[in-house]
């Protein structure tokens, strides 16, 4: 339930472009988020989200480019004038105060009344569950309460952005599901506006209202978690949003889409010569070649199962399907008779499942 | 520190290695309670009156005074003078920079008498011979090389990500610099200035070529006294210095904990 969130442009980068040294690290960059939304910045490393975010924050400079907030021209802000909150990988409290005296820092650079400074850094500290450790040192505190007063640090100044610089990738799994779920209350509650910098596509499509998804400092695409899930703009963002099978294709001059040594059908507009072709694990369907071999407007195709991994909640199969292996997810299932490594299958999935692009080479 | 099991020849190689070291120093607390007129070992009889004869040295308590004010003086012009320099070294990029860093640390490769004659050649034409502004002067530049490396490391090992959280929150750069980047570099500050203290105490060798009858420092003072006479008055003095040693080392050590003050 999105509360503040309005079509209001409130962050926007106008042609951001830098360069370390000789390395054209980020070409240009064009990007703009709303008011209240919560966007992140997904990719591998090294495709320069890291580097756009302290753009920024202002703790480094484009080498040419403008950024805005909310029409307010602030590329040549200096840091402490631009009134970022920004939440570090390594929390960067600082260790020589307690954690009132952390979350305090921001408001004392502000001017803000002395009992409004005692009030506000209370709240946060309760906003973040963590009012009865208020006199501790940061090194006493475990890594999950180290980044919840990060986070009242950051918010309590009430910036009129939020950075979030990979902030749960040193915590456990367990505490980072229950972060990713604080985080994004709270910044629904409070309407602010953020940017989320992650390598890990689950907390990029489960926390934010939109994704970026870079490679070597240009945006792939940009678009909400379901559009960047179910229509990647390239071969790149679906391959690295959810797992997926890759098959090397060819697309004839009648238009006609063979893959795996078949003939397939897609909903893509096609145009002739080499392509890549798509398929998401989970969206193959699996049946044995001896039952009732159902056609409609979806793909079939023959193979051999060559392996099975049970992962739980989950079966992989592996089967070799003309020269390619394809990898088939599903859920545990009772129903069918379980399917053994040599049993001959149909693959089926629906021509919209197939998603085709031009091959890149890579 | 991880505790290894280490085997019986290791041990006994370490205990004699460190016996060798100390062997000396150790000597010295039993020679200072000699009764005899000369340096001997072992003494012929006990008694405290070389510690009498110590305090009742005027030349030695007025030369103890002087290395104790000389050294403090020495010790916060290095600190006062080192932090802002190894902040620039470190935290400001320049060409050159490399190059600078090095020329100011080089002293601490020159041989200290080369060092002593350049410095007295000069000072002899300032008029700053046998003044107590002289000795600050040559100790710094003994102790701003050690000052300048030790704060300088600290400051390239500290987490600066914390001087860029505290940038966002809207400090200025010289309000970073003295609510975060100091406070957090105050074990290396603490270490530097043992280090610089001890080093001013100690120094002889520069310090011979600018003291006379008019100021002179402990080191000198004892020098010059066992040149003339060798009895046990110097053996009583040097346990004092190693007490005051120990003192310096104990007070970092239950301030800062040595191991984080001094290894890195």
């Amino acid at each position: 339930m999105p509360v503040s969130q309005s079509l209001e442009e409130h962050l926007k980068l106008d042609g951001i472009s830098i360069s370390f040294g000789p390395v054209n690290v980020i070409p240009s960059l064009d990007l703009s988020v709303r008011k209240g939304e919560m966007v992140a910045f997904l990719g591998p490393s090294g495709c320069g989200k890291t580097t756009t975010l302290r753009m920024i924050a202002g703790l480094i400079s484009p080498s040419s480019g403008r950024i805005t907030v909310g029409g307010r021209d602030i590329t040549r802000l200096p840091i402490h004038d631009r009134d970022m909150g920004m939440v570090f990988q390594s929390y960067a409290l600082f260790p020589h105060m307690d954690v009132t005296r952390n979350v305090q820092f921001g408001l004392q650079m502000r001017n803000v009344s002395k009992q409004d400074i005692e009030r506000r850094s209370k709240e946060a500290l309760e906003l973040v569950q963590l009012g009865h450790l208020a006199q501790r040192k940061p090194k006493e505190l475990s890594g999950g309460q180290q980044q919840r007063v990060a986070l009242a640090r950051a918010l309590v100044i009430q910036p009129s952005i939020l950075l979030l610089d990979e902030p749960l990738s040193n915590l456990d799994a367990k505490l980072r599901d229950e972060m990713r779920l604080q985080i994004r209350a709270l910044q629904q509650q409070s309407g602010i506006t953020a940017v989320f910098v992650t390598h890990d596509q689950v907390e990029a499509l489960s926390m934010c209202d939109r994704v970026v998804v870079m490679r070597n400092g240009r945006i792939e695409q940009f678009g909400t978690p379901t559009e960047i899930y179910e229509r990647p703009a390239t071969a790149f963002v679906a391959n690295f949003v959810g797992r997926t099978n890759r098959l090397k294709g060819k697309v004839g001059s009648d238009g006609q889409l063979v893959a795996a040594g078949q003939p397939l059908r897609a909903t893509t507009k096609l145009s002739p010569g080499p392509v890549d072709v798509l398929i998401r694990p989970h969206r193959i369907a699996l049946q044995p070649s001896s039952g009732p071999a159902t056609t409609g407007d979806g793909n079939v195709v023959e193979g051999k199962v060559s392996s099975i991994i049970f992962i739980g909640d989950l079966v992989q199969y592996v089967v070799r399907a003309g020269d390619e292996e394809i990898v088939v997810e599903e859920a545990t299932r009772r129903e069918r008779a379980p399917l053994g490594v040599g049993d001959n299958v149909h693959l089926r999935w629906s021509a919209d499942d197939t998603l085709v692009y031009p091959d890149d080479g890579k | 520190m991880e505790i290894h099991k280490t085997s019986w020849p290791m041990r006994i190689l370490v205990f004699v290695l460190f016996l060798y070291l100390l062997a000396p120093v150790l000597l010295v607390f039993p020679i200072s309670f000699s009764g005899d007129q000369v340096l001997r070992f072992p003494p012929t009889f006990w008694s405290t009156r070389w510690y009498v004869a110590l305090f009742e040295n005027s030349k030695m308590l007025s030369a103890f005074s002087t290395s104790l004010l000389l050294a403090s003086i020495v010790t916060i012009l290095s600190i006062v003078i080192a932090v802002p320099a190894a902040w620039v070294m470190t935290r400001v990029k320049f060409r050159g920079r490399d190059l600078l860093f090095n020329l100011f640390t080089a002293p601490l490769l020159l041989p200290t008498i080369v060092l002593g004659l350049a410095i007295l050649i000069v000072f002899a034409s300032f008029g700053l011979l046998a003044t107590m502004r002289g000795l600050v002067f040559a100790h710094l530049v003994v102790t701003l090389p050690y000052a300048l490396r030790i704060l300088a490391v600290a400051l390239n090992t500290q987490d600066q990500t914390c001087e860029e959280a505290a940038r966002t929150l809207g400090a200025k750069p010289l309000t970073v610099f003295f609510r975060v980047t100091v406070p957090m570099l105050i074990p290396g500050i603490v270490a530097a200035a043992a280090l610089c203290f001890l080093v001013s105490f100690d120094e002889v060798v520069i310090t011979l070529f600018l003291t006379g009858p008019r100021i002179s420092t402990l080191p000198v003072e004892l020098y010059n006294y066992v040149y003339n006479q060798a009895d046990p008055l110097v053996a009583a003095a040097s346990v004092l210095l190693i007490l005051l040693t120990l003192g310096v080392i104990m007070i970092v050590e239950r301030t800062m904990g040595l191991s984080k003050t001094f290894v890195k």
